[in-house]
């Protein structure tokens, strides 16, 4: 349509990321291109020391690459501060997290509202805001509850909420099941599927197949490279269940040498 | 600016949710600041307190007032250099009237320490004064009951007394002193009248001018030997003359009573509440700077005390500093965080020591002196305080917002 459509949500251009562990430099990323467009769902896979958690903090925002270029829609943020990283964050990603990683201290209501109070927005939208996206996790009721008062299913829908509340660019989610059983985590993935289908972004990071299948792409990092990029139904072609069911958390040894500092930490 | 407000009622919510997580932990964190606080509100209150009483109490030696007198209230230098001055003389008195304006009003006294007593009741050592009817025109104090000294009680050598407030309540316990015959020393006087309360300044080494029995000069030289003693006159300035320059006026006419050459110096001294206050202020300034100085310790170690639970606070909520990055925090959000949290604890241990300060003052009020709490110092202790705060919150705060949000995150 028009070329503002055609901008992808996120770009990585031959993204490198080295660590220096005391004088010893070691590559989680080895360059990586990737381009995702609005309303895609992906899914990135691959095994411990992969070089996964260092991507997703690379498209979360919390972290910069060593070299190459990330643009969200089409802005380029390689090279920033911390501050404007920080605004970035709050306008463009919504984080969901394994460990929900909700403040205990605060109500459902204030735990959402957090990221309004950091974009600096008045206290009435802010309220307007907050509720409407508890309300859309189906958690009005519990507007009051602190997160100890909710089952582990409400916790990571107080924590979707919470990441869709500035209405951000990217849903980031880093194994958003890892925590829950399996019925609760198809709850949560049933919101991801309404999200996906009502025209969010959705990054979703996992290491189970099964939950990786219910993104419409799949991508898998291995050894700090882009080992294959499909779409769901070719991936399932291609790798089928002998590999993938058996855990992938030691890497055969050799090339994975440089990884494993990285997935240690 | 919008952002910046938001930003501060937040950091307020947060800073009380934080702190009532862990009340026990703050209360006991802000002791050294509530010590502060108190020590700061008490030491002012007193210092004030012990000024206003010494300034009421002086007063009555009137502003507008010079005393000449042998010797200088505050000696500085050789005692020795005054020692053989001559003594002022009653008839020096008459002539320096004589030589002065009308308008001047001039009291002569002396004084002696006298027992007093009145039926079964003895005080000792009471400040016995041998006056005038002029000491109406140069002291602001005047009789509650009775009367004081008239001029004919003055020619007629009467045996007539007024008393201090105090020497009535301890001698004349129940009794309506007016008429009543007491002794001082081997003589009996009739009480006439009972001066106002003044407050002392007794504790300075001053004067305490509730203690005093005043009898009329005349009567004083004959009963407790006049001649010999020293006489000190008080001197007022005619209304419209600068109290300064009436001041020459005196010195230059005792000089030619005196009859001293140019060159020489005075052989008299010209005394004024001035100087008291002055020697007053000298010692509430040290008294003040020990107060400030104590204060301050109390304080240093109550912020050191708040910055250790800052630290500990910090640690305990990397996690949450690592949330709210990661939600879009930056750094200044973060940093206002803790130090509104530190700057809170100490508000409510200032807030704490100012109660604890209002009972101290209630009860300096009723056992010692009137004092009270000003608004000001309240406003000084509440900024010492969350200065205090802020001060001790600033490394915790700063190393909570620089901290890595992967690494906080991460962070169990």
């Amino acid at each position: 349509m028009t070329a503002a459509a055609a901008v992808p949500a996120l770009a990585l251009h031959d993204v490198v990321k080295t660590y220096d562990l005391e004088g010893i430099l070691v590559q989680a990323l080895r360059g990586v291109s990737l381009s995702v467009a609005n309303n895609e769902y992906v899914a990135i896979m691959g095994p411990s020391g992969s070089g996964k958690s260092t991507m997703m903090n690379l498209i979360g925002c919390l972290d910069v690459p060593t070299s190459g270029r990330y643009l969200i829609d089409g802005v380029d943020v390689s090279g920033l501060d911390d501050d404007a990283l920080a605004d970035i964050r709050n306008q463009k990603i919504g984080f969901v997290f394994q460990t929900f990683n909700l403040i205990p201290r605060a109500d459902v209501f204030k735990n959402v509202e957090l990221p309004l109070v950091y974009a600096g927005i008045a206290a009435a939208k802010r309220r307007h805001l907050a509720e409407e996206a508890i309300e859309r996790v189906g958690l009005t009721d519990r507007m009051r509850h602190k997160p100890n008062e909710l089952s582990g299913g409400q916790r990571q829908r107080v924590a979707i909420a919470r990441a869709l509340v500035n209405k951000p660019s990217i849903l980031l989610a880093d194994e958003p099941t890892g925590n829950l059983d399996t019925r609760t985590g198809d709850e949560i993935l049933e919101v991801f599927d309404q999200l996906h289908r009502g025209g969010n972004t959705i990054i979703m990071v996992t290491h189970e197949d099964d939950v990786a299948r219910r993104a419409r792409r799949i991508i898998r990092l291995r050894d700090g490279l882009m080992e294959s990029d499909l779409s769901a139904g070719e991936d399932r072609a291609r790798s089928p269940h002998a590999p993938a069911g058996a855990s992938p958390a030691f890497a055969p040894t050799g090339s994975g040498n440089a990884v494993a500092v990285a997935a240690g930490a | 600016m919008l952002r910046r407000g938001q930003d501060s009622i937040e950091a307020v919510r947060i800073a009380i949710g934080a702190i009532r997580a862990n009340t026990a932990r703050g209360v006991l964190t802000t002791l050294g600041i509530v010590i502060g606080v108190l020590g700061v509100i008490t030491t002012m209150t007193a210092a004030n307190g012990l000024a206003n009483n010494f300034r009421e109490s002086v007063s009555a030696l009137g502003t507008d007032v010079v005393y000449v007198s042998r010797m200088p209230w505050i000696i500085r230098g050789n005692f020795f250099d005054f020692r053989n001055r001559p003594r002022v003389s009653l008839r020096e008195v008459e002539r320096l009237e004589s030589r002065l304006p009308a308008a001047a009003a001039i009291n002569p006294t002396t004084h002696t320490e006298r027992s007093v007593k009145y039926a079964s009741e003895t005080i000792d050592n009471v400040d016995v004064i041998g006056t005038t009817d002029k000491q109406m025109l140069v002291s602001t104090s005047v009789p509650e009951t009775g009367r004081f000294l008239t001029p004919f009680d003055v020619q007629a050598n009467r045996r007539v007394c007024v008393i201090g407030s105090e020497i009535r309540n301890r001698l004349f316990a129940g009794v309506d002193p007016l008429n009543k015959q007491m002794k001082i020393g081997r003589a009996t006087f009739r009480v006439i009248g009972v001066m106002e309360k003044q407050g002392s300044a007794g504790f300075f080494g001053g004067p305490n001018f509730d203690s005093q029995v005043f009898v009329p000069i005349t009567t004083f030289a004959k009963n407790f030997g006049g001649s010999q003693r020293n006489i000190d006159i008080a001197v007022k300035a005619p209304p419209a003359v600068p109290v300064g320059d009436f001041e020459y006026e005196v010195v230059g006419e005792m000089r030619k009573l005196r009859k001293l050459a140019p060159g020489e110096k005075d052989d008299f001294s010209i005394n004024k509440m001035d100087s008291l206050l002055e020697m007053f202020n000298n010692v509430m300034g040290v008294v003040l700077l020990i107060g400030i100085v104590i204060t301050g310790i109390s304080l240093f170690v109550g912020g050191v005390g708040v910055m250790n639970i800052m630290f500990v606070s910090v640690t305990e909520r990397t996690r949450e500093i690592g949330i709210r990055k990661a939600l879009g925090a930056r750094k200044r959000a973060i940093l206002v965080q803790f130090l509104f949290e530190s700057a809170a604890i100490c508000l409510i241990g200032g807030l704490m020591g100012l109660l604890l300060a209002v009972g101290v003052t209630e009860i300096i009020n009723r056992t010692l002196m009137p004092a009270s709490i000003s608004p000001g110092i309240v406003v000084v202790a509440l900024l010492v305080s969350s200065l205090t705060g802020i001060a001790a919150g600033v490394v915790p705060a700063y190393r909570a917002s620089r901290l890595d949000p992967i690494d906080a995150l991460r962070y169990e």
